[in-house]
């Protein structure tokens, strides 16, 4: 890849949205607007997604357990518990606290490339 | 100035179902690899100013979320503190005071982050947002379900922070409608969570009440004191919420009973305070990592428990005399009133400001009663139109279109579409905090320079419709009266000297500057003062022609009598005020001229400095550029004047002190005009607490003319003796005048009063040698 091509490329990303994951696990979800050579990014409108804490795992679990206690059926060996998220707007994330970096788009988009590609 | 009610704070994030992640961290990285150092690949309107208020993510500094190394995840977002276990009465007791104080640190400004929403009970009961106010319980999800909460917890403190929350809660809502500025004189941020709003205020009245009666039933095991102490506060906060839940209401209501009662607590609560003990581990900063903010994490404001009742005293006494303002009696005194509270030191709180604005205005209705149309119409009666058929003539309903009454009142509905808004806001503006009062009227001032001269047209359509005679001035010459548009200059000319005189309360000029800007006040006063005397002549005029009519005894002719003498008074009470202001003006112009002149005057400037007079005068002078009326003071021509050229030193200690003995009289005739003006039969004040407030402000000012007179005194002597030392030792060069010179700061003993900048002059001790 050139850099022409290169530049293309993250081009056609801004304005997309970014779920990008941070060296402790957390995730922020907001539309590319900026990248350098360090892969520093900036993230608008961004909301960060925290893993529910073992606690709360916990008492997720407990819950289940007594519900399923009290419907008398089998004990559920999946629970689910959503991510806790909040809203902090405009933000940097410096390149080397990345560790994951994902594109959101629709199914029919994602086909649309692979014709595309191919 | 507009409603401002535009909507805050972040929106839910929808994420459609079928969105799907798909992976791109190489494709990323390599072609990031591919730029140069210092190449950017950005969104075309993304700006460098705009990254720069970006929050870096995994810095402490910046980043509310994240986590020390040494903290372990759960420890980090979870404090350890059990809001389940039982507290000791103190400890409730401790736990409601310091809440008090985030609740009053909140009022001052501080945004609810570092305050209330550093508390975990607070946090338990708000999120996630509870569906029915049974929900909002300290058990609520925790896996220890069966697990009780201790009633003095479940009953009391949950009580009392409910209704701690849904008093927050009318005061945001007061204060998000109304006009004020974000962060620097309140934080609306709720950091989306909310503040119970959807919930009736009847259930938390049932909840304080339910929570007293525990307190009397347990008040042994309690122990007396702290179950009174306990209970004052429950009392307290039932009260503070009648008082808000009441807010603009009280127009109707006409009730200050709650506040009052409000105020009768106080003392208690200070004092039975010692009892309470802190739990401090029931505030934590932590909380921050879980709100949705768009700002770094910030400390924990703490004030003290004296600061906060101290605010909270202000904040009851001012929702009291808020009362007084209520009363229409005209649009003279509404401005006297409204002035005179909101002019308080220390201001008024956020919250009265925009209940007073709330009241000034809703619904285009004065104080809940007065049409904004009447409001105007009484103003022009009172200072220019008294008994006018301009503003009788829509009055009077006529549907002939070649009636000159008809399009007389046509005319005066395009001059009322145009002028009642900004004429209300003259009211409005004074809620705001002070600086930005300043500057609103700085912005206003061009709107009513144009609005003069739509006036003037107006005027000049309506002269022919009603047939005014002409006035024959001395000389011969022949004038029109132009009401309109002689009233909007009247309003110009008193926010020019309201910019002034604020100038000066907000120390924005330098002392060098002080002989020029007290120059320029005088100017301003002296114009205003030949403008009144314009109108006064008019008024005299249609009261002799009334005369004749009376003299028929006609039927409206006495009715006409007594409004005309009505504004003829209101014109010499303006005048009077006026002319202290001017002599004050022109004393405080004369004496700092010769403090300038023989180089005492402090200046802030060193002489190698960029500024200069002329540079200082140009931006002293830049809201009033772009106005047509008054005429703006050529440099050259106000430098002359700010120095006094050719004037001798005697003259101007001459001028000085015989403009100080003028002042004198002029406030001390203004102190026995009263504050307002009173309909013959009126005995009682009808704003006996807003009245004292004038009273005192007067009477600062007249101390101010006293201690100028004294400073005049000593400048007089000290330039005696430095002309006799002179006369003795004539061959020796010129000696320096012995004096020294101090400004006294805004807020310090010796500024009698905040407009008037009377210096402090003293004989220098040192310079004998």
């Amino acid at each position: 890849m050139d850099e022409n091509t290169a530049v293309q490329y993250l081009d056609s990303l801004i304005g997309r949205t970014l779920r990008v994951h941070a060296t402790d696990t957390r995730i922020f979800v907001g539309t590319f607007k900026c990248t350098d050579a360090a892969r520093n990014i900036i993230l608008a409108n961004t909301h960060e997604y925290r893993y529910p804490s073992p606690s709360a795992v916990r008492d997720a679990a407990t819950n289940a357990n007594e519900l399923a206690a009290e419907s008398a059926g089998t004990a559920q060996n999946n629970i689910k518990v959503s991510m806790t998220s909040r809203f902090i707007g405009l933000v940097v994330v410096p390149g080397q606290h990345i560790t994951k970096i994902e594109l959101e788009e629709t199914p029919q988009l994602g086909r649309m490339r692979e014709t595309l590609r191919s | 100035m507009l409603p401002n009610n535009e909507v805050r704070g972040p929106t839910m994030r929808v994420v459609p179902e079928s969105v799907v992640p798909r992976d791109i961290t190489d494709d990323f990285t390599i072609a990031a690899s591919k730029l140069r150092t210092g190449q950017l690949v950005k969104d075309e309107c993304f700006t460098l100013f705009e990254a720069v208020g970006a929050l870096e993510i995994m810095d402490s500094k910046m980043d509310s979320g994240y986590l020390g190394p040494g903290e372990n995840h759960a420890q980090a977002l979870e404090d350890d503190f059990d809001l389940m276990r039982e507290l000791a009465p103190e400890e409730v007791l401790g736990i409601m005071d310091e809440l008090l104080c985030h609740e009053m640190a909140w009022h001052m400004g501080h945004p609810l982050s570092q305050t209330l929403f550093t508390s975990l009970y607070l946090d338990r009961l708000l999120w996630p947002v509870p569906k029915t106010l049974e929900n909002a319980h300290f058990g609520r999800g925790q896996s220890q379900s069966n697990k009780k909460v201790p009633d003095i917890v479940h009953v009391v403190l949950r009580a009392y922070c409910l209704a701690l929350v849904k008093c927050c809660d009318f005061v945001h809502a007061r204060v998000t409608t109304e006009y004020y500025f974000e962060e620097e004189d309140f934080v609306t941020q709720l950091y989306n969570r909310t503040l119970l709003s959807q919930f009736d205020s009847k259930h938390f009245h049932d909840l304080l009440d339910h929570a007293i009666r525990w307190v009397d039933e347990h008040t042994d095991t309690l122990g007396e004191k702290v179950a009174e102490a306990i209970r004052a506060r429950l009392l307290f906060r039932r009260e503070f919420l009648w008082g808000l839940e009441q807010d603009v209401e009280v127009i109707e209501t006409r009730s200050t009973a709650q506040f009052l009662s409000c105020l009768s607590h106080l003392d208690f609560l200070g004092k039975s305070a010692v009892l309470g003990k802190e739990v401090p581990e029931s505030f934590s900063c932590k909380i921050q990592r879980k709100l949705a903010s768009t700002v770094p994490p910030r400390p924990m404001v703490k004030i003290s428990f004296e600061d906060a009742l101290a605010h909270l005293r202000r904040l009851c006494q001012d929702a009291v005399d808020l009362l007084e303002i209520i009363d229409y009696r005209g649009p003279y005194n509404l401005k006297v009133v409204i002035w005179t509270l909101l002019s308080r030191k220390p201001q008024p709180s956020v919250y009265i400001r925009s209940l007073v604005q709330s009241l000034i205005v809703s619904n285009r209705t004065i104080l809940g009663a007065v049409p904004v149309k009447q409001f105007l119409y009484d103003e022009l009666e009172q200072i220019v139109l008294p008994s006018s058929i301009l503003l009788q003539a829509s009055a009077d309903e006529i549907e002939v279109p070649s009636d000159p009454r008809f399009q007389i009142a046509q005319h005066m509905d395009v001059f009322t579409k145009r002028f009642s808004q900004p004429f209300v806001d003259t009211f409005r503006s004074a809620c705001l905090n002070r600086c930005r009062i300043r500057r609103t009227v700085c912005h206003t001032l061009v709107d009513w320079d144009n609005l003069q001269m739509e006036a003037e047209d107006l005027d000049e359509q309506l002269r022919t419709l009603s047939n005014e005679p002409p006035l024959q001035l001395a000389n011969g010459d022949t004038t029109y009266s132009y009401p309109l548009s002689s009233w909007a200059y009247h309003h110009k000319l008193s926010q020019f000297r309201l910019i002034l005189q604020l100038g000066f309360e907000l120390s924005i000029y330098a002392p060098e500057e002080l002989p020029g800007m007290y120059w320029y006040l005088s100017h301003i006063c002296s114009t205003h003062l030949g403008h009144i005397d314009r109108i006064r002549t008019f008024t005299v005029a249609t009261a002799k022609r009334n005369l004749a009519e009376l003299a028929a005894k006609q039927r409206d002719a006495i009715e006409r009598h007594t409004i005309l003498q009505r504004s003829i008074q209101l014109l010499e009470r303006m005048t009077t005020q006026i002319v202290a202001v001017d002599a004050f003006a022109i004393s405080l112009h004369a004496l700092y001229v010769l403090l300038a002149r023989h180089r005492v005057l402090p200046t802030t400037s060193s002489p190698q400095a960029y500024s200069s007079n002329r540079l200082r005068y140009e931006i002293r002078m830049k809201p009033f550029l772009q106005i047509t009326l008054p005429e703006l003071v050529p440099y050259d021509e106000y430098h002359r004047e700010a120095v006094l050229e050719g004037d001798s030193d005697d003259i101007v200690l001459e001028r000085a002190a015989k403009a100080i003995s003028e002042a004198r009289k002029a406030w001390e005739a203004t102190l026995a005009n009263g504050a307002f003006m009173r309909d013959s039969d009126e005995r009682d004040s009808p704003a006996l607490a807003i009245e004292e407030d004038w009273k005192r402000d007067i009477k600062d000012t007249m101390r101010a003319c006293i201690g100028a007179s004294i400073a005049i005194e000593t400048v007089k002597k000290a330039l005696k003796a430095q002309a006799d030392s002179r006369k003795r030792e004539e061959l020796q060069a010129p000696q320096s005048v012995n004096l020294r010179v101090t400004i006294p700061e805004v807020g310090s003993k010796a500024r009698w009063h905040d407009w008037w900048v009377v210096p402090q002059v003293s004989p220098a001790t040192t310079s004998k040698s």
